[in-house]
């Protein structure tokens, strides 16, 4: 789409994307919170629980440290939500329902999701406060080992379509499906996709051993703000997967946007069962897996794509 | 629009911060369980601050330096749960809830908390004036006294030097205290600690700032007979307990809340779901890779009473060896030999279920008075626990070179307690400088 009308969708559909992710999100953790735990399922809890949380956070005052950086400590939040609503504008919803499906949209989506490291640091560094700035390190210690095997996944996914665009990519693969044909490519994809999210297992700058890390010392809108976002950004890496690897809107009966988000649902359900599932991965190790297995794995990938996209052609 | 927002906000959980004093930390974790209620690990996000027991007097001052951490609408409540009561909290929180051990404490946060948020109850002010702790020292604007930005102490906190790395590189140092209310460390431990970026390289242990307690059943039966049952089950208690705690140390809260539901009530009935827990948790790997090879003890580093911790590490010692009562049992004790932090978790797991099979067998069978008595942190005498105060010592030799996680992970699989350790003469004091 082009011109007042891209300008009108994308006003319109990013935020409505991201409300309707986030809230899938909030719901989908409660459940499975719920389901490991073995307790029963409260639909209260689970529908209602997120907006009455979201109002209580709302209506909270937010803190304030000593000598803290305000206008960098405000920023953060937005521009981890803006870095999200990004990275999902560039993924086609469906056929014909696109808000930015331009010709380099992996390429788009790789450096939002590459700016993550600067909003999360930021957000670590602002308070002026020890353990935020240990979260911060952290992330920043990290970033290159999730940002190196996301990228050469999606290029691997990118090369059967000859193009860079999402929605080539995901039309792509209307005879086979990427996570089919590239076995490799999604088990990958998914790693960094939850560190990328501070997410469960791979949640380093916002653990719990640092009381809450770069949110140790928000409250308020603020830590909505951040916790929307996060959620925001783990809601686009599941769309993006569910687009590059699992065919995107393609599928039989149903519309394109309802298979779209059959698939995200699925992905969100993998990545949401791993937090409550997964213990706190070490640092180190994390490193030399992402090193020494992710990367050569992921350049297998990019290589025996090439090879079968040549051989194919 | 404000009003709707607080109507809604009325059914959220309501955020509690909890700081522990004497003998409150069973009773604190388990309202991790009430479904009304969300439990933060910093004062930031929550909206009450619960103070649970009797705090010693070294954690007045801390405890003051939280409240005014909390945000805003907010208030405290003292919760004198063992029927403590603590006459200088309340001197010191004077618009406090006071809950006393009858009432439900829950009820209580949520009542208040509802007045909080129709403005019915107005938000606690600050106690402590908002002025630095320390007056500024130091050259520049921002109180920086050594090169370029670094060194100095403004406000009496040091600014970070650059010190060369494991890696040879040079770093900045950051120096900060922990604890003693820090989620991550048992109740009171307070540390200061020298980190390069997310590695410890020095630790230092303050004092223990409780002046006794312990007690309970273990001890009890130091001086007349107890029901081994019972003494079984709540060995189960206590480490599944502990599990519940390490598992949320891990970013497992779900799975935290399982093992604490069965902690709560833990007895033979609930043998065959302790042991689908404990075996997942083997097999499944998801814990155990990033805890193997963390914080190795050499047996040869350890006081052969210290319980678990010493039997992950090779000792064979466990008093209930030598009682008739246990071996007519056939109880054997388990024993590993790697002695890491997994060794340690997979000790207490394996304990745990072994407790509710000792149980489950146990009829009528009594333990004491004996003069020795296997408690679920290792012997107790009548000079209290002794064996624990080397392990809190221990610290500041095994912390450093571990990252910050792992050195954590390291501190929750050793099981402190410092209210227990104070109970003993010779650890009732462990280090050296504390000020309050």
């Amino acid at each position: 789409m082009n011109g007042p009308a891209s300008l009108w969708s994308a006003v319109v559909s990013v935020p409505l994307a991201i409300g309707t992710g986030v809230y899938a999100v909030a719901v989908l953790d409660r459940t499975l919170a719920a389901w490991v735990e073995g307790r029963p399922w409260s639909m209260s809890d689970a529908l209602l629980g997120p907006l009455r949380s979201a109002a209580l956070r709302y209506l909270q005052a937010r803190s304030s440290t000593e000598r803290p950086d305000r206008e960098a400590w405000a920023l953060a939040p937005a521009l981890l939500g803006a870095l999200a609503a990004v990275a999902l504008a560039s993924i086609p919803l469906g056929a014909w329902f696109a808000v930015a499906d331009i010709p380099e949209g992996i390429v788009l989506f790789g450096a939002a999701m590459a700016m993550v490291m600067v909003a999360v640091f930021l957000h670590g560094w602002s308070p002026n406060s020890a353990l935020p700035l240990i979260g911060g390190y952290r992330f920043i210690a990290l970033a290159l080992s999730y940002e190196m095997p996301l990228a050469l996944v999606l290029i691997a996914a990118a090369l059967p379509a000859e193009s860079l665009s999402v929605g080539a990519i995901i039309q792509s693969q209307a005879e086979m499906w990427n996570v089919v044909r590239q076995p490799l490519g999604l088990p990958i994809y998914l790693v960094p996709a939850l560190g990328l999210a501070f997410w469960g297992p791979l949640a380093f700058p916002d653990a719990v051993d640092l009381a809450g890390g770069t949110a140790a010392e928000v409250s308020g809108a603020g830590r909505l703000v951040w916790s929307i976002a996060r959620a925001a950004v783990l809601f686009a890496v599941a769309a993006m997967g569910a687009a590059v690897f699992l065919g995107g809107w393609l599928g039989p009966v149903l519309p394109g946007p309802v298979w779209m988000a059959v698939k995200t649902v699925a992905l969100l359900v993998v990545l949401l069962a791993a937090g409550h599932l997964i213990g706190r991965v070490r640092l180190e190790r994390f490193v030399v897996l992402a090193w020494a297995i992710l990367i050569p794995l992921a350049l297998v990938d990019v290589f025996v794509s090439g090879t079968l996209a040549l051989l194919t052609r | 629009m404000s009003r709707m927002l607080a109507r809604l906000a009325r059914g959220a959980y309501v955020p509690v911060f909890p700081i522990v004093g004497s003998g409150g930390r069973s009773a604190a974790q388990d309202l991790r369980l009430s479904g009304r209620l969300r439990i933060h690990d910093s004062p930031r996000p929550a909206q009450v601050l619960l103070i649970v027991g009797r705090l010693p007097y070294p954690l007045l001052r801390p405890a003051l330096r939280v409240h005014d951490q909390i945000s805003h609408p907010r208030l405290t409540v003292c919760w004198h749960q063992n029927g403590s009561n603590d006459h200088v909290s309340v001197r010191l929180f004077p618009t406090a809830v006071d809950v006393g051990p009858g009432e439900d404490v829950v009820d209580a946060i949520c009542e208040h908390h509802a007045d909080l948020l129709s403005g019915a109850r107005a938000s606690e002010a600050p106690i402590q004036p908002d002025v630095p702790a320390s007056p500024w020292r130091g050259v520049g604007p921002y109180g920086q006294g050594g090169k370029g930005m670094a060194g100095g102490r403004p406000y009496g906190r040091p600014l970070p030097e650059r010190a060369p790395a494991r890696d040879g590189l040079e770093l900045d140092e950051l120096t900060l205290q922990i604890g003693p209310f820090f989620p991550a460390l048992p109740p009171g431990l307070m540390v200061d600690l020298r980190v390069q970026g997310d590695v410890i390289q020095e630790a230092r242990v303050r004092e223990n700032p409780f002046a006794g307690g312990g007690g309970g059943a273990f001890a009890r039966a130091l001086m007349e007979p107890v029901s081994l049952a019972e003494l079984e089950n709540l060995r189960a208690r206590h480490h599944l307990r502990w599990l519940a705690r390490a598992l949320r140390l891990q970013g497992l809260d779900a799975l935290a809340s399982r093992a604490l539901r069965l902690a709560v009530a833990a007895e033979p009935a609930q043998l065959t779901r302790v042991r689908r827990l404990v075996r997942w948790l083997e097999r499944s790997r998801t814990v155990s890779l990033a805890l193997r090879g963390v914080c190795h003890l050499p047996a040869s580093s350890l006081d052969a009473h210290a319980g678990p911790v010493s039997r992950a590490s090779g000792i064979g010692s466990d008093a209930r060896s030598d009682d008739p009562e246990y071996r007519s049992l056939g109880f054997e004790p388990i024993v590993q030999s790697e002695g890491d932090a997994w060794a340690r978790w997979q000790q207490r797991m394996r304990e745990a279920v072994q407790a509710l099979e000792l149980a489950d067998r146990a009829g009528n069978r009594t333990v004491g008075p004996r003069e020795q008595v296997e408690g679920p942190r290792g012997a107790l005498t009548t000079h209290g626990a002794e064996a624990s105060g080397p392990l809190l010592r221990g610290l500041s030799d095994w912390l450093p070179g571990l990252d910050w996680g792992d050195a954590m992970a390291a501190i929750v699989s050793l099981d402190l307690d410092l209210e227990e350790m104070a109970s003993s003469p010779n650890d009732g004091a462990a280090a050296e400088g504390y000020t309050g």
